[in-house]
């Protein structure tokens, strides 16, 4: 995908955010090459809606060139901002919400203790969250999805499936537990 | 909520954004002094986003990264921070010329059609006029034709025959005189009067001094018909028309040319 070296192509997040503070469009397009896939396979999951999807993953990547002085990738995963924006602006899309200078911009120092750098790393990873939640039972696993993809509060998901609010809440807490437990980091 | 949250799924709902009401405000109170739980809640959204890599691939298009490259090579307008407003701002600026594009020739048919119409609207204004004067002048003809109906019509209406006196120019002229409408209409034709001389018609009552109905001056020999007012009331003794200065008198001085039956 990318025209980079093979040095290039290995350069970690945080030098590559250095080089476009440096205005290095190369890094940019290194960058966008490495997430943008997960970005925009997000945003459509999110919007069903190329168009929308594509006009929000330019606007990500045109915010990072313009801020990444601000951004500090030894502080907090790139790849965990970019999800983080791309999931809160979508959501807003979908329910027509403009969100409010607080909502939107999300501090960098969001912690992920695995590196999403090479295309290896991000498909081992999605395999272990993919089997994370296919270990969920069909009802939780729903419910994740209804409060991740669909931007749904306990009370809305409660709504959409007809369950009681408490039924949803202990849901969702079994699910996030199952999760968190599943997603840890391998000790060596 | 004062202390720190009892489970770590606590902050794993924050981040999911599912907490809402009471819930999520403690937790956010909470989380304004606590670093050890702010740390924690960082955790959990790296955690929630990694729920983000469970969505079914799918590629941008090509064409994204070299709008999103060409962008980056533009000079960013001065003061424009936000990128969404930069979009939003280009698209007003490329709005604006789509609608020059369209103003521009749509004012210029505008200004011709407005042209055309102002013509038709001047060239309808003085149809309108001569039309009026036109039905004004019909009016006229239907009231003239309405009035000598009403005068042959009625019952009490005179028609006199005006017979030429001898050695004086020749003519026939029929006269229709009624004096309770005060109206008598001439009809008939008359030599054309000699040069300096006017013919006049009178109406000469029972009692008083003669009444000029008016100046008669043919230009040809042609029948000529007329109708006009005259004072009501007035029983004529004699109808006659006299020769005249050029103009008419107030009362006659020339000699008759034309008189009724028994004058």
């Amino acid at each position: 995908m990318s025209s980079g070296t093979k040095a290039e192509l290995s350069a970690s997040d945080a030098v590559l955010i250095k080089r476009i503070v440096a205005r290095d469009e190369a890094a940019l397009a290194l960058l966008y090459d490495r997430y943008a896939g997960m970005l925009s396979s997000l945003l459509y999951r999110i919007l069903r809606d190329t168009q929308a999807t594509e006009e929000i993953l330019q606007d990500i990547f045109y915010q990072l060139w313009r801020n990444a002085g601000q951004f500090d990738a030894s502080r907090g995963s790139l790849p965990c901002w970019l999800a983080v924006i791309g999931r809160n602006r979508a959501i807003s899309r979908l329910r027509r919400h403009n969100p409010a200078a607080g909502e939107e911009l999300v501090e960098n120092m969001i912690v992920l203790p695995f590196n999403l750098e090479s295309t290896l790393a991000q498909q081992q990873l999605l395999g272990r969250v993919k089997r994370a939640l296919e270990s969920l039972p069909q009802e939780q696993r729903a419910a994740v999805e209804l409060a991740y993809f669909e931007g749904m509060t306990h009370s809305e998901i409660a709504r959409c499936t007809g369950d009681p609010l408490g039924t949803v809440k202990t849901r969702l807490r079994s699910a996030l537990e199952t999760l968190r437990r599943n997603l840890q980091p391998e000790t060596a | 909520m004062n202390g720190h949250p009892t489970r770590e799924e606590d902050f794993d709902l924050y981040a999911l954004g599912t907490l809402e009401g009471d819930e999520k405000q403690a937790i956010e109170s909470h989380l304004a002094t606590c670093a050890a739980c702010t740390r924690k809640l960082d955790e959990a959204r790296g955690r929630m986003a990694l729920l983000a890599l469970s969505a079914p691939r799918t590629e941008p298009s090509p064409a994204v990264k070299e709008r999103l490259l060409h962008r980056v090579r533009e000079p960013a307008p001065a003061g424009v921070r936000e990128p969404v407003r930069v979009e939003r701002e280009r698209a007003g600026g490329m709005m604006a010329r789509w609608w020059a594009a369209v103003l521009v020739p749509a004012f210029a048919i505008l200004l011709i059609a407005s042209a055309y119409l102002w013509n038709i609207n001047a060239r309808l204004d003085r149809e309108i006029v001569a039309l009026r004067a036109s039905i004004q002048d019909q009016q006229k003809q239907l009231d003239y034709a309405r009035s000598v109906a009403h005068l042959l019509e009625a019952k009490d209406t005179l028609t006199v025959s005006l017979a030429p006196m001898p050695g004086m120019p020749q003519g026939a002229v029929k006269v229709m005189y009624n004096e309770k409408m005060g109206m008598l209409m001439y009809d008939g034709w008359i030599e054309p009067p000699p040069q300096d001389k006017s013919y006049q018609l009178w109406v000469l009552p029972m009692e008083g001094q003669p009444i000029s109905v008016g100046v008669v001056n043919p230009a040809t020999s042609d029948t000529a018909h007329w109708l006009t007012k005259v004072p009501e009331g007035v029983t004529a003794k004699t109808i006659a028309i006299t020769l005249e200065p050029a103009g008419g008198m107030p009362q006659p001085t020339g000699p008759m040319v034309l008189v009724s039956p028994g004058a």
